[in-house]
Order: structure tokens, then C-alpha cells, then sequence
């Protein structure tokens, strides 16, 4: 037994079920998921717990490097990111504190056993909804509560908590282990498909935006900014805020010359127009 | 679904006609926040979290109307979706709805929540997910890994700070913005003007991500190709008059496999985990 380790894991835990997408106790997503489930956040938090903040936040920047792109849409993931954050570098601040090592664990614990856990989840949480809906029926609103959210966050934690706990309080000696019998293939299989994975989150994400493949234009745009004149992210997007207004307000003057052969139509229109600055 | 004889029983049990105070709308704010994935599954993604989230309306105006409030709970546990975050916005369009309802507005039909929410989910997910995840978080994440350097919690304090106060400031505007507007916020969203606006969001959506795609994917071959007499890596002749050319091919295979191949993500990270071994034992990647 090891009681530091122990706690150590205990702690980390408890950080992986907060920072899980399906969570409420951080004010849902906002808080949670995209504060505290973020890699490089995850770092900070396991550096703070395994008491070497440089390394923590060394290993949250690698991995985080990696899953910068990762995409929740639809309830599809691209990668399960918190059992990977806190699998992964919890596990690597437990054993060899490597920002290298803590990629390979979070690539492989995020795509096989992260993403193996959330599916269930997510397939079988179909019980709790049919129970909420029965309760609804009879109008029991107690009932209502522990079903759509005591139960169900009862299950989430155990579902994310143990096997993190267990990753890390006996992970240790079987990482050390693995990591001198390993051969150098398999590392640098999971080197590159860490490379490859940002590819599917944006994938995701162009194929909710992009109707048309002709708007595949404005993805090259994008990508050739960075590429050949080596523009910044924060760069691009003052250009490409630039070039949204000028569509905009293209599209605006083509639709009010459709609409001036009928003059009321367009003093319709233009009071949209206007109503629209209280969106911003 | 609610006849005049039912609507009529409703309003002579109605004792109360008051509008929603400060309290129950933050109330409905805050529930909204912290439940839409309490129960998250495939079939009813964020489903009856909005009944729990209007408890606190149906306490206020169905007290003594077991029937209305059971409806209420019943129309508010369907399937629904969303980003949760500027989701805040379908949140206060309904709680307006609900509240003249409540009130005994018959001008309002029950049904009209429930096509407002079914309406506004997919372009809301489309345009939050792209701001938030593509854009925004992507943006604040590269500062703070800049700041990070060298081991430094500079930078993850930085992104904790930041993007608590905009997603704080986001849900809460938001809220306002929908329960101040009501129904006439539908029109903006879905009608012809809203269209020009997705369409900007998409414009700059989809050229922010372009940049990512050139900034995060990282695939480089390791192939050495005779040069002369020695021989020159591959992958500086590409870079020489193409740089990622490889991340770019990765991104468009993977984009095609999604939107032309309707595979799942599951699917393709299967997919690129083929890739990815074949590619290093052929010694290519």
C-alpha cells in the first residue's frame, strides 16, 4: 500500500469526474468540461497534486498540443479528452514525469478505453431517460430528480472515477513495466495518430459547417494563411472576421436588389436590418 | 393538445398572474446551466433536463393544476441538442413562452415552446459549436500555450481566467437576450435575415478552422528520396513548395470520409489508427 499514491489518485479522480463532459457539479460545460477538462488545465491540477508544478504543466502542454482540436458535437466525440487528461497525465506524473510518455498514455487511454466507456455510457443512460419519462407520467417529481440527475451522476462518477483511480494507483508499476518491453513501433504508431487525430476534429467541425463543397474554399483560405504566409491564429481571425462582414454585406445588397421591383418588401427588409444589431 | 374547456379549468386554478420574478428566472438560468448533460444519452441527449430546469416555473403557476404542470414536465422532455453554453438563448425564448402560458396568455398554444426548441437547436449547434469549440476555445488555448513555456502556470491560469469570464458573460447575455426578445427572437435566428448571419458565422467559422487544421495536424513522412549522389528527406522537397501538404490530405480523406462516406467518428479514428500503423511499418510515416 501506498498512502500518498493513494490519495494522490484519489484527487486526480475526483479532478476527471468534474472535468467530464456529462458532469454537473462545475456549472455544467462551462466550468467543467471546457475549464477544468482541458489537458492543459489538467496538467496545472495534476502537477499541484503530485507536488511539481513545472513538470505538471510541461506534460498539460504536450498533451494538450495534441487535443487542441478535439470536437463534442451531436454527443459524438472525437476523443474521450478528460479520461484522457487525467488517465494520461496523471499516470505520467505517478511514474516518469515525461511530457513525451504522457502523450503516448493520453493518446491510448483517450481512443481505446475513454471512448470504449463514454459509448456505454451514452447508450446505456437510455434506462435513466425511460425512467424520467414513466416518472413524468405518474408526476412524481422527486422521483423526476433522482432519475434524470442524482442516479445518473452517481453512475458518471463511478464510471469515470474508478477506472482513473485504478489506472493510476496500479498503473504505476505496470506503465514502468510496458514502457522498457514496448517496442519503438507501437510508440511511434501513437505518435503519429496523435498527429493525425486533430484531423478528425476539424473534420467534425467542417462537415457541421460546410453545406456546400464550394465553401471548402474558405477552409483553404484558412489553412494557406498559416501555411505560406505564416500568419497566427489571432491573426487569422481579425482577416477572417473581415472577410465574414464583406460577405455579409454583399449578401444584404444582393437581397435588397432582389426586393426593389416591390418597395415594401425591402423597407421590411431593411428593418430587419436593424433589428439584427440586437443580436450582438 | 389543451381544448378551451381545459384552458379554462387552468386559468380559474391559476391563482397567480404575476410575471416570473428575478429570483425564478435565475433559478431557470442556473438549472439550465449546470443540468442539460445530467443524464446525456445517444436517444435523448439533454431530454428531461429541461423539465427539472422548469420546476421552478410550474411551482409558481401550476401549484394547485396537477394536469398543466404534468403537461409542462411532459412537453419539456423530449429529444434535444444543442451547445449549451449560447444554448442560453433557446433557454430564455422558452421561459418567456412558458411564463405567458403560465399566465393564461391563450394567445400562446402549449405546442409553441416545443416547435421553438425543435427549430432552434440545429442552427444554434452549428454556429455555438463553431464559435466555442472552433473558434474561441482553439484561439484562447494557443495564447495559454504560449504562456506555458518552459513549464510556466502562467498559461493555464491565463485560459482558466479568460474563459470563465467570456462563457460567464456569453450564457448570461444570452439568456437575457432570448427572454428579453421572446417568440421575435425565433425569426431572427431561423428567417431570411438570420440566414445572411449564419452565413457569416459560417464564412468565419470555416477560415478560422482552416488555420487550425494548419496549426494542429501534425504528419510528416520520413521517406528519403536519392538526391545525386546522397540522398534528401521527402518531406523538405514538400515543404520547399508546399508546407503540409500531408496534414492537408489527412484533413480532407477524414473530411470525406465523414460527410461523403457517413461514417462515424468512431469509425474513422479506426481508420486513421490503419493509417497510422501501416504508414510506420512501411516505414513512410
Amino acid at each position: 500500500m501506498n498512502g500518498a499514491l493513494f490519495w494522490q489518485a484519489v484527487l486526480v479522480e475526483i479532478l476527471g469526474y468534474l472535468g467530464a463532459v456529462d458532469s454537473i457539479v462545475m456549472g455544467g460545460v462551462a466550468y467543467g468540461f471546457y475549464i477544468l477538462g482541458r489537458p492543459l488545465v489538467a496538467g496545472l491540477m495534476c502537477g499541484l497534486i503530485f507536488g511539481d508544478v513545472k513538470a505538471g504543466v510541461l506534460c498539460g502542454l504536450a498533451v494538450q498540443g495534441v487535443f487542441i482540436a478535439t470536437m463534442h458535437t451531436g454527443g459524438t466525440s472525437s476523443t474521450e479528452i478528460t479520461y484522457a487528461s487525467y488517465g494520461g497525465i496523471g499516470l505520467a506524473m505517478a511514474t516518469t514525469k515525461d511530457p513525451a510518455i504522457a502523450v503516448t498514455l493520453a493518446i491510448f487511454i483517450g481512443q481505446t478505453f475513454g471512448l470504449i466507456f463514454y459509448n456505454l455510457r451514452m447508450a446505456g443512460f437510455s434506462y435513466f431517460n425511460h425512467r424520467a419519462d414513466h416518472d413524468i407520467d405518474r408526476f412524481d417529481k422527486h422521483a423526476l430528480i433522482m432519475d434524470q440527475v442524482v442516479w445518473p451522476q452517481i453512475v458518471t462518477f463511478l464510471v469515470r472515477a474508478v477506472p482513473i483511480w485504478a489506472a493510476i494507483y496500479f498503473g504505476r508499476s505496470a506503465v514502468e513495466a510496458l514502457l522498457k518491453v514496448i517496442p519503438t513501433e507501437i510508440t511511434s504508431i501513437i505518435t503519429v495518430l496523435g498527429g493525425l487525430l486533430p484531423a478528425l476534429g476539424i473534420a467534425m467541425l467542417m462537415n457541421m459547417l460546410i453545406k456546400n463543397k464550394l465553401q471548402l474554399i474558405y477552409f483553404l483560405f484558412g489553412f494557406a494563411m498559416v501555411v505560406f504566409a505564416q500568419m497566427s491564429t489571432i491573426g487569422l481571425v481579425f482577416i477572417a472576421v473581415l472577410i465574414a462582414y464583406l460577405v455579409y454585406q454583399i449578401s444584404a445588397k444582393s437581397n435588397s436588389d432582389k426586393n426593389s421591383a416591390t418597395p415594401t418588401e425591402s423597407a421590411v427588409q431593411n428593418d430587419d436590418e436593424y433589428q439584427d444589431a440586437d443580436l450582438f | 393538445m389543451a381544448n378551451n374547456e381545459e384552458i379554462a379549468k387552468q386559468k380559474s386554478k391559476t391563482t397567480n398572474s404575476k410575471r416570473l420574478t428575478k429570483k425564478e428566472l435565475r433559478s431557470i438560468f442556473l438549472r439550465y446551466m449546470f443540468l442539460p448533460e445530467s443524464a446525456m444519452s445517444y436517444e435523448k441527449m439533454h431530454g428531461a433536463a429541461w423539465a427539472v430546469s422548469y420546476m421552478p416555473l410550474g411551482n409558481k403557476y401550476y401549484k394547485n393544476d396537477d394536469d398543466a404542470y404534468r403537461r409542462l414536465l411532459k412537453r419539456h422532455s423530449p429529444f434535444y441538442n444543442t451547445e449549451p453554453q449560447t444554448g442560453q438563448l433557446v433557454n430564455g425564448i422558452v421561459a418567456s413562452l412558458e411564463e405567458q402560458i403560465g399566465m393564461g396568455n391563450t394567445n400562446i398554444s402549449e405546442e409553441m415552446p416545443v416547435d421553438v426548441k425543435a427549430s432552434l437547436m440545429g442552427p444554434l449547434a452549428g454556429i455555438g459549436d463553431s464559435l466555442v469549440q472552433g473558434i474561441l476555445i482553439p484561439t484562447l488555448l494557443s495564447i495559454a500555450m504560449g504562456l506555458s513555456k518552459g513549464g510556466n502556470p502562467l498559461g493555464p491560469l491565463f485560459y482558466i481566467v479568460s474563459y470563465a469570464i467570456i462563457t460567464t458573460i456569453v450564457e448570461i447575455v444570452s439568456f437575457k437576450g432570448g427572454y428579453r426578445l421572446g417568440v421575435s427572437a425565433v425569426d431572427k435566428i431561423v428567417g431570411e435575415s438570420a440566414k445572411r448571419l449564419t452565413n457569416m458565422f459560417t464564412v468565419l467559422g470555416t477560415i478560422v478552422i482552416g488555420g487550425l487544421a494548419a496549426s494542429t495536424i501534425a504528419l510528416k513522412t520520413t521517406v528519403k528520396i536519392p538526391f545525386g549522389s546522397q540522398t534528401k528527406p521527402l518531406e523538405t522537397i514538400i515543404d520547399g513548395f508546399f508546407p503540409g501538404l500531408l496534414p492537408l490530405i489527412a484533413v480532407l480523406f477524414t473530411f470525406w470520409l465523414i460527410s461523403s462516406k457517413r461514417m462515424s467518428a468512431n469509425k474513422v479514428i479506426l481508420v486513421l489508427t490503419l493509417v497510422a500503423t501501416v504508414g510506420v511499418l512501411i516505414k513512410f510515416l
